[in-house]
């Protein structure tokens, strides 16, 4: 991107604005998105922001300007027409809720792109800018306030900042009731057709506050993204928003430096910025991240494997047989592991199973039979169909379920191939 | 309450789902305290009786009162439980925080739920048998323990009409025993209790009163003179295919056959 050179004062000073300004919106931006996110209607705040573009053209046309408050309400007029046109193609066509999204938003749009294609010439809107945005030359086109030049897109983010998160905290438990059980809500008196329309009026506000930094593509973007990745990160709404909003301002920050540095799209880069918060929060989430689930995984592997080493031990004894042959060198880590955590011994090139080890090995051993005897009591299985599952569940099987199991099988003494289920452990044996 | 007035009355009501009539012309007058069930076949329109009677789906024609007066003068009285699969159980707030909606009814713009409803929500956790799960993010619940949060979120509104939409589905037996435990209490209390209910077996012996419907009123009145042969089976094999046919015919604006 290219500023317009000036003292080197002046010149951090037009980085700086725009910085703010892209940050500005992008936190409103994610406010909002957090509910749209939560009550799966991130659909709709694509579709929004692109319906207003008709809305924005008349405003302008009519005499207002770009980013100014005719405008902003020229865009919520058209957002709550598009909603009812959803709504109304709905329950009087019958059409489905996302076909009739889809037909709305782009009419819309089209007309929107028409009309300020045929109307270039009488008003000052270049439908390029209200697409893509013009992050780079917010600065220049400033009002003053209180003494100081502020540009007109960051005076607006912040007016709509403020009303829409004032808004949301006079709305907010409202807005969480509605957004998790509707029906309830409507039924305890929570008004929420007009909590709807409030957040739907929301989002066209900040999406049109976001138009001239960011565009009516990409605002989409800040909309869904952050509020998307802080839905993997924490479990709370509030803190959703809180950590939505981070994560927001953040990639408008890095999005804008990495474009000036690789002399790109700064609205381009912050939406780029911001895929990569979603896949980096996607990597690392506590609960459902890719790192997570693959530690989780790796953790029932080796409990897996070891339990199946002590079980095999255990076995041999039972049959009096010679200890069994490793098979690899996972069963040398794990024998290792359990030689160092004091459950089998190294006995000459004998294994053999300490106390604790051996307690282990039964419970796991018991877990295997105990799950045989009841499958055979309860699924007509062939014998040989029985094993398999146990040895998948005998890994899985908890003390309290081993108990009632028992308490059905009636105490059985023995699987269904007749040998011995081991008791539980901390009673005397049979 | 007064002596006069029923605790819930519907008066000639009938639904419809678009244009087209799924529930025609229920009269049903039900006094507290007491265990009510409404029970039919699927699609009978049981949900959709309790959701018509809160105002939740439209009014084709009738009316509907509560103690004699309309919803909206007392809708603090009423505690409605939908159907548990009605919500996304993944949704980011904890169990405690389900329960204080049932606050905010009472509150107003600004108002955040504060000590009074804080304690209002521990003591009806407390009540269902979940004190110590408070904090735990919904989605981590079973099924019957997401059960009694819907359960205890109508319970923190100390209403005295209930109005619960299949509790008792898929939920364990021992949520089942705690739900129902409450249910009984709530009774004693002199509140009265409307359940939809599906299993015919365990509505004799746990009801007073019982409503059978299949897209009609069949009959409604105590346990014993409704839940006979003859109205069972005009409430389960008697499908009016009429009734039916008719409401798709109203739908697309034509005649039937």
């Amino acid at each position: 991107m290219n500023l317009v050179p000036g003292s080197e004062g002046g010149f951090a000073a037009l980085h700086a604005w725009a910085i703010a300004t892209a940050a500005v919106v992008a936190a409103g931006c994610a406010l909002v998105g957090t509910l749209l996110v939560v009550r799966r209607m991130s659909l709709l705040g694509d579709a929004i922001s692109h319906a207003v573009l008709p809305g924005i053209v008349l405003a302008v046309l009519a005499g207002g300007r770009p980013g100014g408050f005719a405008v902003l309400g020229g865009a919520v007029v058209a957002a709550v027409v598009t909603v009812l046109l959803v709504q109304a193609l709905r329950s009087e066509g019958g059409v489905a809720e996302d076909a009739g999204t889809g037909v709305v938003f782009t009419t819309l749009f089209a007309v929107g792109v028409v009309l300020a294609s045929a109307l270039a010439r009488r008003i000052d809107l270049d439908p390029s800018c209200v697409l893509y945005g013009v992050l780079e030359f917010v600065p220049f086109d400033t009002v003053a306030v209180a003494g100081l030049e502020v540009p007109r897109a960051f005076l607006t983010g912040v007016v709509v900042l403020g009303l829409v998160g004032a808004g949301l905290a006079a709305t907010w438990k409202d807005q969480v009731f509605a957004a998790f059980d509707a029906e309830a809500a409507r039924a305890v008196g929570v008004p929420v057709a007009a909590v709807t329309t409030g957040l739907l009026a929301a989002t066209a506000l900040v999406t049109v506050a976001s138009f001239e930094a960011v565009g009516a593509i990409l605002v989409v973007a800040m909309l869904v993204v952050p509020a998307a990745a802080a839905e993997l990160l924490v479990r709370r709404l509030a803190w959703m928003a809180v950590v939505a909003v981070v994560l927001g301002v953040a990639a408008a920050c890095l999005g804008y430096m990495a474009a000036y540095r690789l002399d790109t799209s700064a609205a381009g880069m912050i939406a780029v910025v911001l895929g990569l918060e979603y896949a980096v929060a996607a990597i690392v989430a506590p609960e459902d991240g890719v790192l997570a689930r693959g530690a989780a995984r790796a953790r029932l592997a080796w409990r897996v494997r070891c339990e199946d080493l002590l079980a095999r031990l255990w076995r041999a004894d039972e049959a009096r047989a010679g200890p069994p042959a490793a098979t690899g060198p996972g069963d040398w880590a794990a024998a290792a592991w359990l030689r160092v955590s004091g459950r089998i011994v190294r006995d000459g090139d004998r294994w053999g199973l300490t106390a604790p080890g051996r307690a282990e090995a039964e419970t796991v051993v018991r877990s295997h039979r105990l799950w045989e005897a009841w499958l055979g009591r309860h699924v007509e299985l062939p014998l040989d169909h029985l094993h398999p599952p146990a040895e998948w569940i005998e890994h899985h099987l908890g003390a309290d379920v081993r108990r009632r199991i028992e308490a059905e099988v009636g105490g059985e003494e023995s699987d269904p191939h007749g040998r011995a289920i081991p008791r539980e452990r901390g009673r005397p044996n049979a | 309450m007064s002596a006069a007035a029923p605790a819930l009355e519907l008066h000639d009501v009938t639904v419809a789902y678009g244009r087209r009539p799924v529930l025609w012309n229920v009269d049903l007058s039900v006094d507290a305290p007491g265990l009510f069930g409404i029970i039919g076949p699927n699609g009978a329109g049981k949900s959709t009786l309790l959701k018509a009677a809160l105002g939740l789906v439209p009014l084709a024609g009738g009316t509907v009162r509560f103690f004699g007066r309309p919803l909206a003068e007392v809708r603090g009285r009423i505690g409605y439980v939908p159907q548990r699969e009605t919500v996304d159980w993944d949704f980011p707030v904890s169990v405690l925080d389900v329960v204080l909606m049932g606050t905010y009814g009472g509150l107003g713009w600004f108002r955040r739920p504060g000590a009074a409803q804080r304690e209002a929500a521990r003591a009806a956790l407390d009540r269902v048998g979940l004190a110590d799960l408070a904090g735990r993010q919904i989605g981590r619940l079973s099924g019957g323990q997401q059960q009694r949060v819907f359960l205890a979120r109508a319970l923190v509104q100390a209403a005295d009409l209930y109005l619960l939409d299949e509790p008792l589905a898929g939920v364990d037996a021992r949520s089942q025993d705690r739900i129902f435990r409450v249910l009984d209490e709530l009774r004693s209390e002199g509140r009265l209790v409307v359940v939809v209910h599906h299993d015919l077996r365990t509505a004799a012996e746990w009801f007073d009163g019982v409503a059978l419907v299949d897209m009609r009123l069949v009959a409604a009145g105590p346990v014993a003179a409704v839940l006979t042969p003859e109205n069972l089976h005009r409430t389960y094999a008697g499908h009016l295919d009429v009734l039916d046919e008719l409401g798709r015919a109203v739908e697309r604006g034509g005649r039937t056959s």
